[in-house]
């Protein structure tokens, strides 16, 4: 076994322990919020005999304990169990919705990552320019922008009073316009601060003096040698903030009904649907954890003088 | 939200400019009056099953599709559907219907007796989940002859008629029971007989509908139907605003007067059966005295909140019941008086600044959180201190529904909608043995001459005897007040102008699958 592949199992290996841990923690987060799923799935109406036979179904009347090595027990064999509010298998509801968060994450963070980039450094390019006060102005309004706001100018201007694209939904192609800027709005902000500042310092490192000495255009000096070096820290910054991406599009989810994991996991919190609640949390923390490995071994290539193993 | 909006707003070039570069095309919607009609609603069903559904909106869903022997009107009368006629048995228990004949389900097969016994004896199939089995005492069912059916019941039920109006006795195709992904504990493409046949669920998003051709009934106009699930209030109202929906229920509720002077919409505060009010615990000590319960109810201005908080969508309760209700009938009235309210406080020796904390969902019902405050807000002014405690739904009912010896509520913010309109629905609230753990009780109410009234009520199958039964009941739950009675909610329905005959029903459903475009 070559060392990086050494470190890849180990990495894996770890980020299986990691898993195991997160569903014990979710498994008990959620038993711990008061209310009753079966209850909650027959709706005030319901006798308390059909109350206490769901509770029976959903195998809520054996020991906790009980529960969750029947939990881990079938997670062994690839099933996540069957959704107490729809009776259907949490797999398929799971990646019936996972797509559509994938496919509005990765529009995020595509806007976010190219947009933030050249914009911090062309802000770097020229500090204390009218462009980059008006960059420091706009990412500021970035990151302080509440989500639901965004989302309701966004619907307001563009769908309500130009007319020209949906207001909500994911039926259409075009329906992925404004949710992706208003998801990506604050990671797109941030990527550019840190793209700036990052930039700026590389800038004013010796080889960049030395490349200018030497005679390289201007453009290659950012682009391709200070951007170069400076990528370590805005990769870290783009990746983790792929990550919160996936699970912070509840409210964007929500704001313009796309039916993504993150809509799912909401409903399925107030319904007390402890099987999908814990599908869904794995499946974000898996990715999660995915990512930030892809992120760390990404790092070897952007940086010759990173090694793993 | 506001929806008036200036002639010429100043992002117009801006916003042309960046949707151009983001979308790289401009799209117009699609045209209302086509052959689609689209619904923005709040949920995503959790099951198509009618046997399974607990909320009126995804009954309205399924009622396209899936219908059954009886039917309300927006009077809510009783009426025929596929059963063309019944009788009743002098001792109340058997049931026979005659069933509509020539009617087909969307899969071909016969809509006949067999078909109802099938879904009558799921409906009482412990292995089937059935939410609201309790307004089904069927003991069995017998086909007599193709077209008719009796139904034997464990005791006589007078609201058995209405119990079958709703969703969860909708008649599913036997046929369809294992096909296409259906199993018998669990539907998920349900076929019915319905004017509407169902055609694609796309979770999250959306349920279509196409025209049955060979309905029994009127055909619809629109060769479709599309449910959307939007949960955001605000964006529902966006999409009928931007022309991409032609109806939406339940839009931000302080939108409705602006929507209500807007010529390109027509709102619909429709009556509903939804009464709202405060339960107070009447084991309490403080509580378990009639003035103090009589005093809180005539401490808070109704009116008032429903002008200003309610933006006009309720009206004030004059019953234990909304008067859509069989069984109701005008009660009385506890006019707003702090004066009086005082005065009863002080006659049963509540001292000023007493706390009585008020327990409230948040979100379940129009302007929930706002009302409580101003409850709060009129306590206060007759001496009570009623700290607000919000909470999640499920441990809200979790909270409210403890037994009575752990249960530490004094007030709570409740509403409650009979799924049919019938006042046994609605008097459960106010049954000794319907107190939690056993039912949703939760003001602990106990008055055996009441009990009396609604049993006697249930088992009465003469019209006129049943209501002057709710009505004696009704009054002296009126008198002992374990409410503050707050309003009936209205649901409101709002519509593209370009379609016509779009109504309700006045329990919190649309009635729009006859809908067409306006001329």
């Amino acid at each position: 076994m070559t060392r990086f592949r050494w470190y890849l199992a180990q990495r894996l290996g770890a980020a299986a322990l990691t898993l195991l841990g997160v569903s014990f923690i979710v498994f008990l987060m959620v038993r711990v919020l008061p209310g009753d799923p079966a209850r909650v799935i027959a709706g005030v109406l319901a006798s308390e005999e059909e109350v206490g036979r769901i509770r029976s179904q959903l195998e809520l009347d054996r020991p906790l304990l009980v529960q969750y090595g029947i939990f881990l027990g079938r997670l062994a064999h690839g099933s996540l169990g069957v959704s107490a509010r729809t009776s259907e298998p949490v797999v398929r509801e799971v990646l019936g919705r996972l797509p559509k968060t994938i496919e509005l994450a990765l529009a995020s963070s595509a806007l976010a990552t190219v947009a933030g980039i050249a914009a911090g450094v062309i802000a770097a390019a020229f500090p204390y320019s009218a462009f980059d006060y008006l960059l420091s102005l706009l990412t500021l309004s970035g990151v302080s922008m509440p989500v639901y706001w965004l989302g309701l100018v966004l619907i307001i201007v563009f769908a309500i009073d130009l007319n020209w694209l949906p207001a909500a939904g994911a039926e259409e192609a075009v329906s992925i316009v404004l949710p992706a800027p208003t998801l990506g709005a604050f990671s797109l902000a941030l990527v550019a601060r840190m793209t700036r500042s990052s930039v700026l310092e590389v800038l004013g490192q010796d080889y960049v003096r030395t490349a200018r000495a030497k005679g390289l255009a201007e453009r290659a000096v950012l682009w391709r040698h200070a951007l170069g070096n400076a990528l370590v820290p805005i990769i870290t910054a783009a990746g983790l903030q792929f990550g919160t991406l996936l699970g912070g599009a509840v409210l964007t989810e929500s704001v313009f009904g796309w039916p993504g994991l993150g809509l799912l996991l909401v409903d399925s919190i107030f319904a007390r649907d402890y099987p999908v609640v814990q599908g869904i949390v794995l499946t974000f923390s898996s990715l999660f954890i995915l990512t930030n490995l892809l992120v760390d071994l990404l790092y070897a290539y952007v940086d010759p003088r990173i090694h793993y193993g | 939200m506001g929806v008036t909006r200036g002639r010429h707003p100043w992002w117009r070039g801006l916003g042309a400019v960046a949707a151009g570069l983001l979308a790289g095309v401009a799209l117009g919607p699609e045209p209302a009056g086509a052959a689609t009609f689209r619904i923005a609603v709040g949920i995503d069903p959790d099951t198509m099953d009618p046997v399974q559904t607990t909320t009126t909106t995804v009954g309205n869903i399924v009622d396209y599709a899936v219908e059954t022997l009886t039917a309300i009107d927006g009077s809510g009368k009783i009426l025929p559907h596929l059963a063309l006629r019944w009788t009743i048995s002098a001792d109340g228990r058997l049931y026979t219907f005659r069933l509509k004949a020539g009617v087909r389900f969307h899969d071909g097969s016969p809509f006949d007796a067999k078909a109802v016994k099938w879904n009558f004896d799921r409906l009482i199939d412990p292995a089937v989940r059935v939410p609201g089995r309790a307004a089904y005492p069927i003991e069995k069912t017998d086909v007599l002859d193709p077209l008719t059916v009796r139904v034997t019941l464990a005791h006589p039920y007078a609201p058995l008629l209405g119990a079958l109006s709703w969703t969860t006795a909708g008649l599913l195709s036997p046929a369809s029971a294992g096909a296409n992904g259906n199993d018998y504990k669990n539907y998920v493409n349900i076929v019915g007989t319905g004017p509407y046949a169902l055609t694609e669920r796309r979770k999250g998003e959306s349920i279509t509908f196409a025209k049955n051709a060979a309905y029994w009934g009127p055909p619809p106009t629109y060769d479709s139907v599309v449910f959307r699930v939007v949960p955001e209030p605000t964006t529902r109202e966006s999409l009928l605003l931007a022309g991409q929906v032609d109806l939406i229920i339940l839009p931000p509720i302080a939108d409705v007067p602006a929507l209500e002077r807007n010529p390109a919409v027509k709102v619909l505060l429709a009556p509903s059966d939804r009464t709202i009010f405060v339960a107070m615990n009447t084991r309490k000590p403080i509580l378990s005295d009639r003035r103090v319960r009589q005093a809180l109810n005539y401490a808070v201005d109704k009116a008032a909140i429903v002008k200003n908080v309610l933006f006009g969508a309720a009206d004030p309760m004059d019953a234990p019941m909304a008067s859509s209700l069989f069984g109701y009938c005008p009660t009385g009235t506890y006019p707003y008086d702090p004066a009086r309210a005082k005065a009863l406080l002080a006659q049963a020796g509540v001292k000023p600044g007493t706390r009585l904390p008020l327990l409230h969902p948040s979100g379940r019902y129009v302007q929930d959180r706002e009302a409580a405050q101003a409850i709060a807000g009129y306590l206060h002014e007759v001496g009570l201190e009623a700290p607000l405690q919000t909470m999640d739904w499920p441990s809200y009912v979790a909270t409210i529904t403890t037994p009575v010896e752990r249960n530490t509520t004094q007030l709570h913010f409740l509403g409650w909608a009979p799924p049919f309109l019938d006042a046994s629905q609605q008097m459960l609230q106010f049954l000794s043995t319907y107190a939690p753990p056993a039912g949703l009780a939760t003001s602990f109410y106990a008055n055996p001459e009441v009990d009396r009234l609604i049993l006697a009520a249930e088992r009465e199958l003469h019209p006129e005897r049943r209501k002057t039964l709710y009505c004696e009941a009704s009054k002296r739950v009126w008198e002992d007040a374990p409410w503050v009675f707050l309003w009936v909610q209205r649901f409101p329905i709002v519509y593209s102008a370009r379609v016509t005959n779009v109504s309700s029903l006045p329990n919190e459903k649309f009635a729009a699958i006859y809908a067409r475009p306006a001329r």
